[in-house]
């Protein structure tokens, strides 16, 4: 079964750690643990077609923008999640940050966007006509961590995309 | 192995404790396809179990994608079991070795410290998004309130302005009815056409003085110029304006003055004219049949107006809405601006007065005013500020938002607060503590405020109690007093009104209820 490494990007407090809990073990904390270096956890996708594939996630601790640390952790990915929190617009710059700087160690990675904090959206700063031009760029999708939504749909598009 | 065999036994002992034992340190030799051939050290110590079929999956996850000929180093991997580890990838010809070093330690300081920066972070970016709101609130209020502002002055200036504008030529009518029925012998068509004149010029003339009050707002009506009051002048102006409309109307009218106090009382003269005048032209209009009566009765600084008679009455359910300006719906086919109760409410609450109302339909309406004489309430206002420093108030209110403005509110005026929120803490606390004042709610859950009024004053509690209530009824606020409380206040809180009763606790005690 192909093996595919895939790095989470964001800001601290965006919900990386948590997105991966929800993907991988359906579970959810509201207590905010701060990582520190990386955690690996793995899972299996059957796609559409009957194929599989193996997705390695990289949760890795979050920075607004990538140092030699973060960069080491980025080699041999072949795809990006990068999360932001929509109650903080300025999570969004830093993950669109990342994502330029990491161009330049991975220039072929596969990157998505996660707009964290979905169940939270009375209280978002981020626009969505700021998405929506987004979307021109590369693939969003708004999720909640809390309630899952959006969150098997981003890995998905990963796998798929990695898949193809 | 990891140790130079070349060293004295003993440093390589040493060396072993420092680098490998306390470094908790594990090598695992694999082939190039992840094939384990040798392992040194406690695997189980970082949650993996070499030996089972698949027990290096997690370590071949961590090097997806990465070429297993190059040297590598993960720092800070958070393994199955939960401990992290340095982890680093050793190629070797053929084959390649994975060593791992505990980083625990190093890891939960880094840990503790970023945690409490992103704490940090995270709750000033709320703070400021808080702050940012809040502005934002404001500004919309200040924009709202000067528009407002604006508003009120254009209606204030042309209020005040048409009230002037009829004020002169109404006094020159009231002139010279005055002249004409003083000079002409009249027949009873023409005496009835004067007494026509008077009191629709009489009528005029209290809507005009209402207007004018109206339009001075709450701020600029306000101030109070007390002097003594000549009751008995104020009598005869006041059966000479009201007599003459009474007979108009085939109804009585009686006035009557009791004094027991020596000394005049000290009030704003206008203020008080324009309380009895406005009562007495509403008893008028809506009375067909029957009387209209005044009671004055001046004694322990207090002037108590009652303006009683047998007209129409008020519904039970319009008692509420009297004193709204513009409000008519009390009294079936009325007449007039509807600004007359409202003047009156502003104006006795101005003088610090109580008034009470009872009425019942096709009966008649009874108004009761009690104002406090200037003298008595007010000797000067820092000695008053100064009385209340450090006087402790012991308030008792169930619902915090009230308990926190009445804590701000005496705090403010000096008072040293403390709360409670239910009906035994009170008992036991007032008892206790003997407070200066017990302020206390009227609804409060389980056992009533006024039930704990009650039983303080049976067990021999004397000092001052006020009640504070949302039902506005005068036999709400009999009741509280019948318990034994010294003053009933209602909600929503009319801030002069309350620092008056506070004042005035503090004065007089528990001397007598109002």
């Amino acid at each position: 079964m192909a093996t595919h490494k895939v790095c989470m990007l964001g800001d601290f407090g965006v919900g990386k750690t948590s997105l991966v809990a929800r993907y991988v073990r359906s579970t959810f904390s509201d207590k905010y643990l701060t990582t520190v270096g990386v955690k690996v956890d793995s899972k299996e996708v059957v796609l559409a077609d009957g194929g599989a594939l193996k997705l390695v996630l990289w949760d890795i601790a979050g920075r607004s923008a990538l140092d030699a640390p973060s960069a080491n952790y980025l080699r041999g990915a072949s795809a990006l999640l990068l999360v932001a929190d929509g109650t903080r617009e300025g999570s969004l710059t830093s993950a669109l940050k990342l994502l330029m700087q990491s161009r330049s160690s991975l220039p072929d990675a596969f990157a998505v966007l996660a707009v964290n904090k979905l169940d939270l959206v009375a209280r978002w700063e981020v626009a969505p006509a700021t998405l929506a031009e987004l979307r021109r760029s590369l693939p969003v999708f708004e999720t909640s961590a809390l309630s899952g939504a959006g969150v098997e749909q981003a890995f998905a598009e990963i796998a798929a995309r990695l898949h193809a | 192995m990891i140790i130079d065999a070349s060293l004295p036994a003993v440093v390589q002992a040493y060396l072993r404790a420092v680098l490998v034992d306390r470094a908790h340190l594990l090598l695992l030799s694999f082939s190039l396809g992840w094939e384990l051939r040798a392992a040194h050290g406690d695997a189980a110590f970082y949650g993996l179990d070499v030996d089972a079929p698949d027990g290096a999956r997690a370590l071949q996850d961590l090097f997806t994608g990465l070429p297993l000929d190059h040297d590598q180093d993960i720092p800070f991997v958070e393994l199955a079991n939960g401990r992290s580890a340095h982890v680093h990838l050793v190629a070797d010809g053929p084959g390649f070795h994975v060593l791992l070093i505990d980083a625990e330690d190093a890891r939960s300081q880094q840990r503790a410290q970023q945690q409490l920066v992103h704490e940090a972070v995270i709750s000033g970016q709320a703070k400021s998004k808080a702050i940012g709101t809040l502005k934002d609130i404001r500004s919309e209020l200040e924009r709202q309130r000067a528009s407002l502002e604006e508003a009120n002055a254009l209606k204030n200036a042309l209020i005040a302005t048409l009230s002037h504008e009829f004020r002169t030529p109404l006094t020159s009518i009231f002139g010279y009815l005055h002249l004409v029925e003083r000079r002409a012998r009249l027949d009873a068509t023409s005496e009835q056409a004067l007494q026509a004149v008077r009191r629709s010029a009489t009528y005029l003339f209290t809507l005009a003085e209402n207007l004018l009050e109206y339009g001075r707002g709450e701020a600029g009506g306000g101030l109070l110029n007390p002097v003594e009051i000549d009751l008995d002048a104020l009598l005869r102006d006041i059966e000479a304006m009201f007599v003459p409309l009474a007979e108009a109307k085939g109804i009585r009218f009686r006035a009557s003055l009791v004094r027991e106090d020596p000394a005049p009382p000290r009030l704003d003269d206008v203020k008080l004219r324009q309380v009895v005048i406005n009562l007495l032209s509403n008893a008028v209009r809506y009375t067909a049949h029957g009387e209209v009566v005044l009671a004055l009765d001046w004694h322990t600084q207090q002037l108590r107006i009652e303006v009683r008679d047998s007209g129409i009455g008020i519904a039970p359910e319009f008692i509420g809405s009297v004193f709204k300006p513009f409000n008519r719906g009390g009294q079936a086919g009325s007449k007039g601006a509807g600004l007359g109760l409202s003047i009156v409410r502003r104006l006795v609450d101005q003088m610090h007065g109580t008034l009470a109302l009872e009425s019942e339909p096709g009966r008649g309406t009874c108004f009761r005013i009690e104002l406090p004489s200037a003298i008595a309430l007010a000797p000067s206002a820092g000695a008053d500020d100064a009385a209340l420093r450090g006087r402790r108030v012991l308030v008792v209110d169930d619902d915090p938002d009230i308990a926190q403005l009445l804590e701000v509110l005496l705090s403010d005026l000096g008072f040293d607060v403390r709360l409670l929120d239910d009906a035994e803490a009170a008992l036991d606390g007032a008892m206790r503590e003997a407070p200066d004042i017990l302020l206390v709610d009227v609804e409060l859950p389980g056992m009533s405020g006024n039930a704990v009024v009650y039983q303080l004053r049976a067990q021999g509690y004397g000092g001052a109690i006020v009640t504070l209530s949302a039902n506005a009824s005068t036999d709400a606020r009999d009741a509280s007093l019948r318990a034994g409380a010294n003053y009933y206040l209602t909600k929503p809180l009319e801030l002069e009104r309350f620092v008056a009763t506070m004042r005035r606790a503090i004065a007089q005690g528990a001397k007598e209820p109002t």
